[in-house]
């Protein structure tokens, strides 16, 4: 075990895996000799040179489609989306077809890919650097969706989504990468994909988040314990698959739920979960589920950011308002 | 006969000033000296605005800032030859073209700090709004030149965009519009020669990017973008034959960017400096000097006289910007429809009692700030 940041984590984690499999290789705007704009692939160009950590062109769906191709022909392409801003030119490609051509084609050709890029705000980045277009992306038939929030599970779950044979998204949380430390094991290894955890036992009510947010949902539990409030934190760690025994698990524990993260409510992956949750768990609740997100606008410059993405304030707010219904 | 030449292309470059500051004289004089007195004054106050904005980031007092030190001719010089009423599309490295079409430099610092205030533009200006992911700009800028030749006017639409932004689909869907409909647009590129880490040989194989523009029936141009007569008889001529109804050009304005890509960026980790160092030599405000200098436009006491008032205006901009009231959080509600819908009245009105809440208690827990780079 060390103690690394996230960021530190995931270079370890992709490091490994490159290591452990020739085909594995790194695409993307800057990942080569600079190590990536955030450093998550520092070092990698040193180690296994420009042919397995490539500097691109600047061109996403360059980036994402001929990763397509290289991985129906054998390769394990890793590609770096610079920032979630940038996603959505490639999710013409993503939609129309990563998603869909092992069904399409019978079986025939898969695609083991993971598309990374960095996720949500909190960092006083310009417009564009602080997205959570998670939605989008889980709405999609065919994908896998994660977004870690330990420095464990990063490099546990990046190497899972290099190992495993579908295309996978895999979202970080950028307010972490730094922040977030923790230690880490050594040896390589994979944390199941699909699999949430409770990163804080309580009995009175379930707050359901990911990413960053899992940060937040912490420090409102913490508030409400102060206040005599046993608050569950359960951090989904997949967005998709959900890992659905969890949720009703939690939620049938508490009969009361918060749903918080960082993309705007209105047709968010949270309405996914409640909705599931009322369908499968109606009777066990006490309470509606409640869902936090940020206002149904487009994020502003970052000097309002913190009055858009919601704090431990609103999710306590959210919270009391569960727990008095 | 199996083979047959059809068409070949050919690619010319335009220099008028050396390095030196001599000019072809018959090119340089079609440009009035009043005009190139103008570039040079407007190169050396977006210069000297450049410099300040890089200390005011590291002092705290502004956000991650794009700098221009080394581009001022691409920056300050096509603006000039448009006038007001012809779109121009910059990039988020255009302070120094919105400047030079009257913008001030105070709403250039409050969007760099992260305020939505900072998007004003002068009223009489067709200024477009920058687009953060590149090349967004650049099918916008063929509608609007459509635009106006549908309306029977003469108005261009100029949009800059870097070497690296050659690569993306945009570029080659707009001009795949502005040849196909042969539009009255001019894309130029500010080739800076790097793409954050990216070297300019990594974006394409050709030997030049404005041999891009023959692919889509565009005219194509190399321009000594460091160069301010090239560079005004370049977009001069492109906006003339614009008008005349001639179609496309695109301008491969070469230049380098002498500083960081952002001040999140640190170019020692990808750069040699030697090649920065011979890049120095072009330099665009000290080639004009000296042209102005031997043509005794200019002298040591212009020159002290300019630094002095350009001092003198960037200070009064800084605290203009720095006095700006702190923005209403509940502002961000506005503009999002003409007339808002309901979710966004509601959720205005739960802003508003949890500002108020947020009055009665510290916040307990916020996340720390990360060192996060983000170019
Ligand atoms: C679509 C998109 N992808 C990635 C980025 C991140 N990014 C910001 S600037 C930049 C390099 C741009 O290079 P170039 O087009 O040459 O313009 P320059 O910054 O050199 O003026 C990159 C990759 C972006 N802004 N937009």
């Amino acid at each position: 075990m060390t103690e690394m940041n996230l960021v530190q984590a995931l270079n370890l984690g992709l490091s490994q895996a490159m290591e452990a499999d020739p085909s594995v290789m790194i695409l993307g705007e800057d990942v080569g000799l600079n190590g990536g704009v955030f450093r998550a692939t520092e070092g990698l160009f040193q180690k296994f040179g420009p042919e397995r950590v490539v500097d691109t062109p600047l061109a996403e769906i360059g980036i994402l489609g001929a990763s397509m191709g290289l991985a129906m022909n054998g390769m394990r392409p890793v590609c770096e989306i610079q920032f979630d801003g940038f996603l959505p030119s490639v999710l013409d490609q993503v939609v129309c077809h990563l998603g869909r051509m092992r069904n399409r084609t019978r079986g025939r050709y898969s695609l083991p890919l993971v598309l990374r890029a960095p996720h949500g705000g909190l960092i006083h980045a310009p417009e564009h650097h602080s997205e959570a277009p998670e939605a989008y992306f889980c709405h999609t038939p065919g994908i896998k969706v994660i977004c870690p929030s330990t420095p464990q599970d990063a490099k546990g779950l990046i190497q899972a989504a290099i190992n495993d044979p579908d295309p996978v998204v895999f979202f970080e949380p950028k307010a972490l990468y730094r922040a977030a430390r923790g230690p880490v094991p050594h040896e390589p290894y994979e944390v199941p994909i699909g699999k949430a955890r409770v990163a804080r036992e309580g009995g009175d009510l379930t707050f359901i988040s990911w990413g960053a947010m899992v940060e937040t949902c912490l420090a409102a539990a913490e508030r409400l314990g102060q206040e005599g409030i046993s608050a569950e934190v359960l951090d989904l760690r997949t967005l998709a698959p959900l890992d659905l025994e969890a949720i009703l698990a939690s939620a049938e524990k508490t009969g009361r739920v918060v749903i918080a993260h960082e993309a705007p409510n209105a047709g968010s992956w949270a309405a996914e979960i409640s909705a599931l949750i009322h369908e499968r768990a109606l009777l066990k609740l006490q309470a509606p589920v409640r869902r936090v997100g940020s206002w149904d606008i487009r994020m502003p410059l970052f000097r309002l950011e913190k009055y858009y993405i919601p704090d431990a304030d609103r999710v306590v707010e959210a919270a009391k308002k569960t727990l008095s219904f | 006969m199996p083979l047959e030449t059809i068409d070949r292309g050919r690619i010319e470059r335009l220099e008028i000033l050396s390095p030196a500051g001599i000019a072809d004289a018959s090119l340089a004089a079609v440009i009035p000296a009043e005009r190139i007195l103008e570039m040079y004054r407007k190169m050396v106050e977006i210069r000297l605005f450049d410099e300040r904005a890089v200390k005011l980031q590291r002092q705290g007092r502004l956000g991650t800032y794009p700098q221009i030190l080394g581009q001022e001719a691409t920056q300050i010089v096509p603006p000039l030859c448009l006038r007001s009423k012809d779109w121009l599309l910059p990039t988020y490295r255009g302070q120094g073209s919105y400047y030079a079409r009257g913008m001030e430099l105070r709403y250039s610092l409050l969007y760099w700090a992260g305020d939505d205030r900072g998007t004003r533009f002068p009223e009489e200006n067709n200024d477009m709004m920058f687009a953060i992911p590149v090349g967004a700009h650049l099918t916008w800028a063929a509608g609007l030149a459509w635009a106006e030749k549908l309306k029977k006017q003469d108005g261009v639409a100029l949009a800059y965009l870097g070497d690296g932004t050659t690569s993306k689909g945009d570029f080659h869907e707009a001009l795949t519009f502005a040849g196909q409909f042969k539009l009255p647009v001019i894309y130029l590129i500010e080739n800076n020669h790097w793409a954050i880490s990216v070297p300019r040989e990594k974006q394409a194989a050709s030997p030049t990017l404005a041999q891009k523009a023959w692919g889509y029936g565009a005219r194509g141009l190399v321009v000594d973008g460091n160069d301010c007569l090239a560079v005004y008889k370049a977009v001069s001529d492109a906006v003339a034959a614009a008008r005349a109804g001639l179609g496309p050009t695109v301008l491969e304005c070469e230049t380098y960017r002498m500083g960081h890509h952002t001040t999140a960026d640190d170019a020692s980790r990808y750069r040699s400096a030697s090649e920065l160092e011979a890049w120095k030599r072009k330099d665009p405000v000290a080639r004009l000097r000296r042209y102005l200098a031997l043509q005794g436009l200019w002298n040591d006491a212009d020159e002290a006289k300019l630094l002095e008032e350009a001092q003198a205006m960037i200070q009064r901009e800084i605290e203009a910007y720095e006095s700006f009231p702190a923005p209403n959080p509940l502002n961000m509600f506005s503009d999002n429809y003409e007339s808002a819908p309901w979710p966004l009245i509601e959720q205005r009105r739960e802003l508003a009692e949890l500002l108020e809440l947020k009055k009665a208690h510290e916040p307990v827990f916020e996340l720390p700030p990360a060192e996060g780079r983000f170019p």
